[in-house]
C-alpha cells in the first residue's frame, strides 16, 4: 500500500540514510523524519485534517513507511556502532595472545585429595568419620587389640613411646576401641588420621604417616560383607573395573584376618614394578573383629560381629599419582604441590 | 627364614615347582618373599675330578707353587696346572674343563701356564661361588663321589631356595616341617614327619646326667639326651651344603646337627660339653641379678633375676633359650655330648633376648613359642644324627623332666558359625577334612568339629581361629561378595571435619598451596616459638634423632620448616597453609589442639605483565586470616593492646577475638630469631587460627534481608593524622560508626597515604540509606558534619577534604 505523499517522505528519508556518515548523521535523519517534529510524524499527526475516504489510505501507508524507516535505522545504526568500535580499536588494537588476568590459584595436598576421596565413598555408604587421639594409652593401642607387651606381633609396629604406658598410635585402630566403649552396636565408622612408628624414613618409610580405618559392628555382619564392601569402595576409588583379592594374614584384633589387593591399576594386571609383575597392588589389612577385642569394649561376640580394615593413604596417594618416594609428600615442596588435583 | 625346596619335598610328597608352591604358601597365608636357585648364577659344565698324577713342578708363584697334574673326568685325562697347597694325587675336587663356566660368566678354556699346557682349572669354593674359602685351596669332595659327576647334581644344587616371612603366631611354619605340613594340607599329598631309628646304648643317659628345673613358670620342660664316644669334626658335604643354602655357617658336625634338626623340626636344640658339666647336673634357674655370664659369642653379659639360665651346681652354662655358654662349649676335645631340648616361656625369652641385645634362631623360635610336645622327637633326631656323623652311640633314655604336663587346648567348630562369620561355609566333611591335614585330630558331631590341638599349633585358642583355618585352606576367593545390609540412618558427619573442608577450599581458593607436616620438632625450634606459651613439651622416650626428639608445641613448626625447604631450593614466593595439630602437656592432660596456620613470604602473586610486584606483608596474614574466619562465618574484632608472643615481632603483631572472647586470632610477622633458626632469610608474615575453640561457632543459619528499596547516598571523608599520633584507624573507625547512627548502611578505608613526613591519610567512604524513604541532601550533610566533628575533635585530627 502506498500513497504519494508518504511515498515523498519516505524516499527523502532513505537516500538521507544511505547518505548519512556514522551514528551521528544516522540520529539526525531520525528526527528528521521520525523524531517529534519530523517529516513523516507530522504527517501522521495530520491525518485529521484529511479528507475522511484518504486519511485510512494515507494512515497506513505513513505506518508502514514508519516500521521500515524504523527498521533501516536500526539496521544502519548497527553496522555504523559496529565500524566506529572497529576503528577505535584499530588505533589501540589489544593483543589477545597476552596471558589472562588470571586469579591466584592454590592447591590441596595429595594426602588431603586421597583422604576426602576415601572418606567421601564411605560416608556414602553409611560410614560417619571419627576421629581419636594421636597421643594414646599403650591398651588403646595394643593391649585392647589383643596385643599383650612381650608379644612378637609388637616387633611389627616399632613404637615411639613417652612412657611406658603412653605412646604415638601406630595405627588408627586404637579409635575402634574409644567409639566401641563409647556407644553401643551397631557401628559404622569411618577413621582418617596421622599414625606413626619408628621407622627411619627412606623412599618407602615414613616415621609420620597416615591411615584410614573402617569398622563395621552389627547383628548379621560377615568376611562377605567385608569382602563386598572393599570391592565396591576399589571401584569407586580405582576405576570401575578394578577387582579385589583377599589373602589370609594375622593381625591379633582380627579373626579371621586378610590382607587385601586391587587388580593393578596401572598395568591392568599385565605386569609392572609397581604391583611386582604380580597384577595386584597391596593395599591393606582386614578382617573380622576378634571376639576378644569385642568382649574388651564390652560386646557380646555371640550378639553380633563385625569387621574392620585399615589402609595407609600414602600408599594409596603414591600409586595413585605415580609418587616413587613417600618422603616428598612431607617436604611440601611447592613445584611438587602444585601437581594434583 | 630361607628354606630349601627339595628338603621339604623329602617331607611331603608335591609335584608342584618351588614357585607354584610359593604361590599355593601365599595364598594361604605363608609370605614367600622370594624364590632363588640354589646353584650359583653362571655354574655350568663344572665336574668331579681326580688329580691322578703330579707331572712336573712349574716353580713358585706368589707364595703357591704350581704343579702340572694330570686330572680325570672318568671319560678323559687332562693335564691341569694347579697352584693350591691342598692339591695331591688321589684327591676329588671341583674341576672345571675347558668349555665350563664360572659364576660372573668365567669361561674356562686352554691356556698356558709357564709354558705348560693347562686344559681346564681345578677350584676352590670361592671360584664356583660355593662360600668364601679360597685359601686353603681345592674345594674337596668325598673319595666316593663319582668321577665325572656334575658339580651342581652332586652337591644337590638343583634345588630352589623359598625365602618365608611368618605372621607372629605360626613359630610353626619356621620349620622344613612345617611348611610340609602347609604343603600337605593345601594339596592333599601325604605328609612323611623323619623317621627316627634311635640306636641306644647299654650306657643309662640318667647315670651320666641329672636335670632340674628351679623355676618351673619359665621353663615348662627340660630333656636332654647323652651321646658318648663322639669325635668331633668337620660335616659331610651334604650336610654343610644344606646349612649354608639356608644362610647358616657349619661350625662342626655336633653343632651342624643341632641347626640342622632346628630348621627341620623348628626346635631349638643346645650342645654341651657334657664333661665341662659340673656334676653332670643341669639346674634351670633364674639368674642371679648381677650375674655376669659369658656367652658363646665371646661377650660377657650382666643378667637379671628375670632371666633364665641353664646352670650346673657352680656357674650359669647357658643363657636358657637365646645362647649358650663358652664354657661348656663343645670343642675338638669334646667326646661326650650333652643335648637339650627343652621348652621355655615366650614372654621371659623375649624381654632377656631384647635387653641384651642378641637375637638369635633360637630366641626368635622360642618367643613365638615351640612346641613342648616335640621335644623328644627333636632330641631324639638330633641324637641320632649326631651318633651317625660323629661316631658314639645314643646312651639309653631320655631325660625328661616335665613338672606339669601341658595338656592339648579342645576348641570345638560349629558349622553355623563358620557360616555366620565368613557368609559361606564348607560342608562339615570338607571342613573335617582340611583340620585334619593340617595335622590337627578330629571328631565329628553333626554339625560341629571337636579339635584336639597339638603343641605345634598353640596359635588355635577360640572357635574363630579354627574358622581361618577352614577359609585359609579351603580358599579366601570363595568368600563371597555382599554388602551389609539394615541402613542405620542417616549418618552424620563430624563438625570439625566441615569446618576443615571450609577452610582448606576457601584458602585454596584464594590460592595458598596446602602443605602436611611432621609432628616432630627438636628442642631448641620448639622452646624459640612456644617458650612463652601454655603447653608443656612431649619429649619422646626413643626419637630417631634429636631434630625430631619432642612433638611440636607451635603451628608455626610446619610452615616455617616448608618456607625453609622452598626457599634453599629457589622458591622464594611462598603462600601456604596448614591443618594440624600441636601437642603438649596441658596441667594433667596431654592435649592435641588443631590449628589453621598460613604463611606467606617474598613476592604477593606470580610476576605478571599486568601487575606490579609487590611483596607480601603483615596485611596479607591478616586478610587471610579474615578470609578464613568468613569461611567459617566467625567474626572477630581487634584487640587493642595484644600480649606479646615469642613467635612474632612485637610490634607487628595483631590478635583477633571473637565476641565470646574464646576464638582467637594471631597474625602478623614471624619474629625474625626465629626465622632465622630456620634459615629463612626473607620476612614471614604468619597468621594462627585455633580451630577447636571455633567450632561452637556454627553460625546461625541465615536470614534473608529485604533489598534496599530507596537509593544510597555516599560521601567520603579523608582525615589528616600528625606524625606520631598515636591513632588507630580501628579507633576512628569505631568513632564514625557510632556517629554516623542508623542510617549509616557500610563504612569503607578505602584509601591510606603516609606522607614522607610522617603524617598519614585516611579516607573513608560512608554510604547511607533509609528504608522507608529517600534520604535528602540536608539530612546526609547533618549527620556528615556531626561525624566529622566527632573525629576531628575526638582525636584531635584535621579533616582534609569534604
Amino acid at each position: 500500500m502506498s500513497h504519494p505523499r508518504v511515498d515523498l517522505i519516505a524516499g527523502e528519508a532513505r537516500t538521507a540514510i544511505a547518505a548519512a556518515r556514522g551514528a551521528s548523521e544516522l540520529e539526525q535523519a531520525r528526527v528528521r523524519y521520525l523524531g517529534r517534529q519530523g517529516a513523516l510524524t507530522l504527517l501522521l499527526r495530520s491525518l485529521g485534517t484529511l479528507a475522511a475516504g484518504e486519511r485510512p489510505r494515507v494512515g497506513a501507508a505513513a505506518n508502514e513507511a514508519k516500521r521500515e524507516l524504523e527498521a533501516l535505522l536500526e539496521a544502519r545504526l548497527a553496522e555504523a556502532r559496529a565500524r566506529e568500535r572497529r576503528e577505535a580499536r584499530g588505533r589501540q588494537r589489544l593483543d589477545l595472545t597476552l596471558p589472562g588476568r588470571r586469579p591466584p590459584r592454590g592447591s590441596l595436598h595429595p594426602l588431603t585429595l586421597v583422604r576426602d576421596r576415601i572418606v567421601e565413598i564411605f560416608a556414602g555408604l553409611g560410614f560417619s568419620v571419627a576421629e581419636g587421639q594421636e597421643i594414646e594409652s599403650d591398651y588403646n593401642n595394643f593391649e585392647a587389640l589383643n596385643i599383650p607387651r612381650d608379644h612378637p606381633a609388637r616387633d611389627m609396629q616399632d613404637t615411639f613411646y613417652f612412657s611406658e604406658d603412653t605412646l604415638l598410635r601406630t595405627h588408627t585402630s586404637p579409635v575402634q576401641v574409644r567409639v566401641m566403649k563409647a556407644q553401643p552396636p551397631p557401628v559404622r565408622i569411618i577413621v582418617p588420621g596421622r599414625t606413626y612408628r619408628r621407622d627411619v624414613a627412606d623412599a618407602t618409610h615414613s616415621p609420620v604417616f597416615h591411615q584410614v580405618e573402617g569398622l563395621a559392628v552389627d547383628r548379621n555382619i560377615s568376611m562377605g560383607d567385608l569382602k563386598g564392601t572393599l570391592a565396591l569402595f576399589a571401584r569407586e576409588m580405582f576405576g570401575p573395573g578394578s577387582s579385589i583379592r583377599f589373602r589370609p594374614s594375622f593381625f591379633p584384633f582380627t579373626e579371621p584376618s586378610a590382607e587385601f589387593d586391587v587388580g593393578c591399576f596401572l598395568c591392568h594386571g599385565g605386569g609392572c614394578r609397581f604391583c611386582k609383575q604380580s597384577g595386584w597392588l597391596e593395599i591393606g589389612g582386614s578382617g573380622m573383629v576378634h571376639p576378644q577385642v569385642l568382649k574388651n569394649v564390652g560386646y557380646d561376640p555371640e550378639e553380633v560381629t563385625g569387621w574392620a580394615f585399615g589402609m595407609g593413604i600414602e600408599r594409596i596417594a603414591l600409586l595413585r599419582y605415580g609418587i616413587d618416594d613417600i618422603r616428598l609428600l612431607l617436604e611440601n615442596d611447592l613445584r611438587f604441590l602444585g601437581q594434583f588435583a | 627364614m630361607k628354606i630349601l625346596y627339595g628338603w621339604v619335598r623329602e617331607l611331603v610328597d608335591v609335584t608342584l615347582t618351588p614357585e607354584q608352591a610359593a604361590e599355593r604358601l601365599i595364598g594361604a597365608g605363608t609370605e614367600v618373599a622370594s624364590v632363588t636357585r640354589l646353584a650359583p648364577a653362571g655354574l655350568r659344565g663344572v665336574v668331579v675330578g681326580e688329580i691322578r698324577a703330579i707331572e712336573r713342578d712349574l716353580g713358585e708363584s706368589h707364595g703357591h707353587r704350581l704343579l702340572l697334574c694330570r686330572v680325570s673326568t672318568g671319560r678323559e685325562e687332562l693335564s691341569v696346572v694347579s697352584g693350591a697347597p691342598n692339591t695331591r694325587v688321589g684327591v676329588r675336587a671341583a674341576f672345571a674343563p675347558p668349555g665350563a663356566s664360572l659364576p660372573g660368566g668365567r669361561a674356562i678354556g686352554m691356556a698356558t701356564i709357564r709354558g705348560a699346557p693347562s686344559q681346564g682349572m681345578l677350584c676352590s669354593e670361592r671360584e664356583l661361588g660355593l662360600g668364601e674359602e679360597h685359601e686353603s685351596g681345592l674345594f674337596e669332595l668325598e673319595p666316593d663321589a663319582r668321577l665325572g659327576a656334575d658339580l651342581v647334581a652332586h652337591l644337590g644344587l638343583e634345588d630352589s631356595v623359598l625365602e618365608i616371612e611368618i605372621t607372629p603366631n605360626r613359630p610353626d611354619c619356621l620349620s622344613i616341617l612345617g611348611i610340609a605340613r602347609e604343603l600337605s594340607a593345601l594339596t592333599g599329598a601325604p605328609l612323611r614327619e623323619p623317621a627316627v631309628a634311635l640306636k641306644e646304648s647299654n650306657e643309662a643317659a640318667a647315670d651320666l646326667a641329672r636335670a632340674r628345673i628351679d623355676a618351673p613358670d619359665l621353663c615348662a620342660r627340660f630333656t636332654a639326651r647323652v651321646i658318648t664316644n663322639v669325635t668331633v669334626g668337620p660335616s659331610p658335604a651334604w650336610l654343610a651344603v644344606r646349612l649354608r643354602a639356608v644362610g647358616l655357617r657349619p661350625i662342626s658336625n655336633v653343632v651342624d646337627v643341632t641347626n640342622y634338626v632346628l630348621w627341620e623340626l623348628g626346635h631349638p636344640l643346645h650342645a654341651f660339653d657334657r664333661d665341662t658339666v659340673a656334676d653332670h647336673a643341669i639346674v634351670v634357674r633364674r639368674a642371679a641379678r648381677g650375674e655376669r655370664f659369658t656367652t658363646l659369642d665371646g661377650q660377657e653379659r650382666t643378667l637379671t633375676e628375670a632371666m633364665l639360665v641353664i646352670a650346673d651346681p657352680r656357674r650359669a652354662i647357658g643363657l636358657a633359650g637365646v645362647m649358650g655358654g663358652a664354657n661348656t662349649e663343645v670343642g675338638p676335645r669334646t667326646t661326650r655330648v650333652l643335648l637339650e631340648a627343652a621348652w621355655f616361656d615366650p614372654a621371659c625369652i623375649r624381654r632377656t633376648s631384647r635387653a641384651l641385645g642378641l637375637r638369635t634362631d633360637a630366641a626368635y623360635r622360642f618367643e613365638r613359642g615351640a612346641d613342648v610336645e616335640a621335644l623328644p622327637v627333636a632330641g631324639a633326631r638330633a641324637a641320632q644324627l649326631i651318633a651317625d656323623l660323629a661316631g658314639g652311640s645314643v646312651a639309653r633314655g631320655l631325660i625328661d623332666v616335665y613338672p606339669a604336663p601341658r595338656p592339648r587346648r579342645r576348641v570345638s567348630l560349629r558349622m553355623s558359625r563358620v557360616r555366620r562369620v565368613l557368609g559361606i561355609a564348607p560342608r562339615v566333611a570338607e571342613a573335617a577334612r582340611i583340620l585334619g591335614g593340617l595335622g590337627l585330630p578330629v571328631t565329628e558331631r553333626g554339625e560341629e568339629l571337636e579339635v584336639e590341638v597339638p603343641g605345634f599349633r598353640r596359635d588355635l585358642v577360640i572357635e574363630d581361629d579354627l574358622v581361618e583355618e577352614v577359609i585359609r585352606v579351603w580358599g579366601y576367593d570363595r568368600i563371597p561378595s555382599t554388602v551389609p545390609g539394615g541402613v542405620t540412618g542417616v549418618v552424620s558427619q563430624p563438625r570439625t571435619l566441615r569446618q576443615e573442608a571450609a577452610l582448606r577450599q576457601a584458602l585454596a581458593g584464594a590460592g595458598l598451596s596446602e602443605i602436611v607436616a611432621t609432628s616432630f620438632t627438636d628442642p631448641v625450634t620448639d622452646e624459640a616459638l612456644a617458650g612463652d606459651g601454655p603447653l608443656e613439651p612431649l619429649p619422646l622416650l626413643n626419637p630417631l634423632s634429636e631434630d625430631a626428639s619432642l612433638m611440636r608445641r607451635h603451628p608455626l613448626a610446619g610452615v616455617l620448616a616448608a618456607i625453609a625447604t622452598n626457599a634453599r631450593r629457589q622458591q622464594p614466593d611462598v603462600r601456604i597453609f596448614e591443618i594440624g595439630k600441636t601437642y603438649g602437656q596441658h596441667q594433667a592432660d596431654i592435649v592435641e589442639p588443631r590449628w589453621l596456620a598460613v604463611a606467606v613470604t617474598g613476592a604477593r602473586g606470580p610476576a605478571a605483565w599486568y601487575r606490579a610486584p609487590e611483596a607480601a606483608d603483615a596485611y596479607d596474614a591478616k586478610g587471610l586470616a579474615e578470609h578464613a574466619l568468613a569461611a567459617l562465618g566467625v567474626t572477630a574484632t581487634e584487640v587493642a593492646t595484644p600480649e606479646p608472643a615469642a613467635a612474632f615481632e612485637p610490634d607487628l603483631h595483631g590478635v583477633l577475638v571473637t565476641p565470646d572472647g574464646r576464638g582467637v586470632v594471631e597474625f602478623g610477622e614471624v619474629s625474625a630469631t626465629v626465622r632465622e633458626r630456620f634459615g629463612i632469610d626473607a620476612p614471614v608474615f604468619a597468621a594462627l587460627v585455633g580451630l577447636d575453640a571455633l567450632l561452637d561457632h556454627e553460625p546461625a543459619p541465615s536470614r534473608h534481608q529485604p533489598l534496599p528499596r530507596y537509593p544510597a547516598v555516599a560521601r567520603d571523608l579523608a582525615f589528616l593524622i600528625g606524625a606520631g599520633q598515636p591513632v588507630t584507624a580501628a579507633e576512628i573507625e569505631s568513632a564514625l560508626r557510632a556517629e554516623a547512627g542508623p542510617l549509616l548502611r557500610d563504612l569503607t578505608l578505602f584509601d591510606v597515604y603516609r606522607f614522607p613526613d610522617g603524617r598519614r591519610s585516611l579516607a573513608w567512604r560512608l554510604t547511607f540509606q533509609a528504608e522507608d524513604r529517600t534520604l535528602t541532601d540536608d539530612e546526609v550533610n547533618t549527620i556528615q558534619a556531626r561525624v566529622a566533628e566527632r573525629a576531628t575533635a575526638g582525636f584531635s585530627i584535621a579533616l582534609r577534604s569534604r
